[in-house]
């Protein structure tokens, strides 16, 4: 299914939790929400589901206003972060429960009812946990029944509120390519919250970044990953060295070498190209050069951290208050040049420049 | 184990005894002493079996009523916000604190024949003072609390996402009350129901000014205790109280068996 949302605001109270959101999403989408706490991304999720009411504008499924419909009618398949199980209910009678609480007219029989519910299981890959009681599951079976629970009401789209936010590393991780493969199975439109920039990046064939209830940028994980829109998103995604530097007539200098800059939609009024400015430059967007080459700005190294295939490297670095963090590949690093208190050079190969406005 | 187990458990022992099962020892014991024959004979007598009996069933009906009140009193405070809210919380612990014999004369006062209440119903034909419907009045104000009490905080922990998940599932609010949000204050619903049940079979000050104390009528098995004592019939008063002790203890009991099964169908927890 389709959905539309069109300039939608909500007010909580007097603080304004979305500004004016608009944004499409096709028919089978994985989508990610990504954003800060506070951003918005939670309060969009619940409006598309009618959990909440926007102050303005519209959602749209499938080119129909859906603002007037309850949350029941909408045909949503909603998890929560705290899974929201029913407590009291084994397992299979938790998938069930949308079944069941359908009018008589359009209930199945309890035998389908049954096999429905027991058949989404071990889709989920709980057959044979139907007694159980949810106290009794881990974390990510518990996920997974609230999963085949919003399933079971054939729902017309997903929406995942942190989908794995409460478990533990090695879960999430399994979880999140396991989620993958049901959506490509389903080809249900699906849409997650989450802060994680990592799972957005790596689940969803679309990334929309929020902050304070806009949205920054909208996406694939290439696009918004190499490049940013804003300087909040520059700043959000990937390991970055913030600088301050200058522009002068658009050019600013990042650690010893020269960077336009970005082609930034700033709304009304052209972009500033004089003045402060602020530089992001990921992690493995600077080089290490040995003494012998001479190009790029003297550092000292503070400290090493060799795990891993990219080694990750602190430096001090002249002219400027704060260490820079630097990745290597671990070649480099073996050829024996990176010890803390050597001294090496640093340059930026890549830079986002933006102009800083406040 | 957790260290201090001995000397917890020790000082637990012994508080117990000294406050509880020392002096329902002592009862036992008494009653013991009359030999089976008089026990029996007491313990079928007419007006003990009548009083006693009159006990039982009116605690039960106040029990009974006290359980949708109260959850419903509960429900009202957890769930809305409204000026007076933290008053109508503490009012709900009147009953608690309040002298019982005070909350008698002013239950007795209202239902009489000629007293606010009382006037109407008496319209109606309905006796209420002096009366086993008195009793049942003067119980359910004094249970109220329990069921309240208990079951609060267990409404409180109903985690709003629950009803939510509910609601994107299609149930109604009807639905969702009656197969998400009540099954999950049972236990707190039967505990709740056992105290006030079990305070009410005790109950003696709220209720001898509001019941008239008849004989084979509305004399409570508590009052008839006091009678016996006031004539020196120890004999009398402890083979009444050991009645009313292996009652109330066989109630306990099955309430509390009642309870460990609703607990298994929820798991763990």
């Amino acid at each position: 299914m389709r959905i539309s949302i069109k300039n939608v605001t909500k007010q909580f109270d007097r603080f304004p939790a979305l500004g004016g959101v608009s944004l499409e999403i096709g028919s089978g989408e994985l989508v990610a929400l990504l954003g800060p706490s506070g951003s918005g991304k939670t309060t969009l999720l619940r409006s598309i589901a009618g959990l909440e009411h926007p102050s303005s504008g519209q959602i749209l499924f499938d080119g129909e206003d859906v603002s007037n419909l309850s949350v029941g009618q909408r045909r949503i398949g909603f998890a929560f972060q705290s899974y929201a199980l029913f407590r009291h209910m084994t397992v299979l009678n938790n998938v069930a429960f949308g079944l069941k609480v359908r009018p008589r007219k359009n209930r199945p029989s309890r035998a389908e009812i049954r096999k429905r519910a027991t058949e989404l299981l071990d889709l989920v890959q709980l057959g044979g946990l139907e007694e159980r009681f949810p106290s009794q599951l881990s974390g990510g079976q518990r996920q997974r029944v609230a999963l085949a629970r919003a399933l079971a009401i054939e729902p017309r789209v997903l929406l995942l509120d942190e989908p794995f936010g409460a478990l533990d590393a090695k879960v999430r991780k399994e979880l999140r390519r396991w989620l993958r493969q049901l959506h490509d199975r389903l080809g249900l439109t699906t849409i997650f919250v989450t802060h994680d920039q990592e799972e957005a990046l790596e689940l969803a064939d679309r990334v929309v970044v929020m902050n304070k209830g806009e949205i920054e940028q909208a996406g694939t994980p290439v696009e918004v990953y190499d490049d940013p829109a804003t300087a909040f998103v520059s700043e959000f995604l990937g390991t970055v060295n913030t600088f301050q530097t200058t522009l002068n007539d658009g050019i600013a200098e990042v650690l010893g070498t020269e960077f336009p800059v970005a082609d930034a939609d700033v709304g009304e009024g052209p972009q500033r190209r004089h003045g402060p400015a602020i530089a992001y430059v990921r992690t493995h967007e600077i080089e290490l050069l040995s003494r012998e080459h001479a190009v790029g700005i003297p550092a000292i190294v503070r400290a090493v951290f060799p795990f891993g295939g990219a080694i990750r490297v602190e430096l001090a670095v002249e002219g400027y208050d704060m260490p820079i963090q630097v990745e290597v590949p671990r070649a480099f690093f073996e050829a024996g040049e990176v010890r803390v208190n050597s001294g090496l050079f640093v340059r930026a190969t890549n830079a986002r420049v933006f102009p800083q406005y406040n | 184990m957790i260290p201090g187990f001995g000397i917890s458990l020790g000082f637990t022992i012994v508080y117990l005894g000294l406050i509880v099962l020392i002096p329902l020892a002592g009862l036992v014991l008494r009653s013991a002493g009359l030999g089976w024959s008089e026990l029996y004979r007491i313990a079928t007598d007419l007006r003990t079996v009548n009083a006693i009996w009159l006990s039982v069933w009116t605690a039960f009906i106040a029990a009974i009523i006290n359980v949708p009140f109260g959850v419903l009193v509960a429900w009202v405070m957890v769930r809305y916000r409204f000026p007076g809210r933290r008053l109508l919380d503490a009012a709900v612990d009147l009953p608690f604190a309040l002298p019982t014999a005070v909350a008698g004369i002013a239950l007795t006062a209202l239902y009489a024949p000629n007293g606010w209440v009382g006037a109407y119903l008496e319209e109606w034909g309905i006796k209420a003072a002096y009366t086993p419907l008195g009793i049942v009045i003067a119980l359910t104000f004094i249970g109220l609390p329990f069921v309240v009490r208990t079951v609060q905080p267990l409404m409180e922990d109903i985690d709003k996402e629950v009803e939510e998940a509910a609601a994107t599932l299609g149930a109604g609010r009807f639905q969702t009350v009656r197969r998400v949000i009540l099954p999950s204050i049972l236990p707190a619903v039967i505990t709740g129901f056992a105290l006030a049940f079990a305070r009410a079979i005790g109950e003696y000050g709220s209720v001898v000014f509001i019941a008239g104390n008849i004989p084979y009528v509305s004399e409570i098995a508590p009052l008839l205790i006091i009678i016996r004592l006031e004539e020196y019939n120890y004999a009398g008063a402890t083979t009444v109280a050991t009645l009313m002790l292996m009652i109330s203890f066989a109630l306990l009991i099955s309430i509390n068996w009642i309870q460990a099964m609703t607990r298994r169908r929820y798991g763990n927890g």
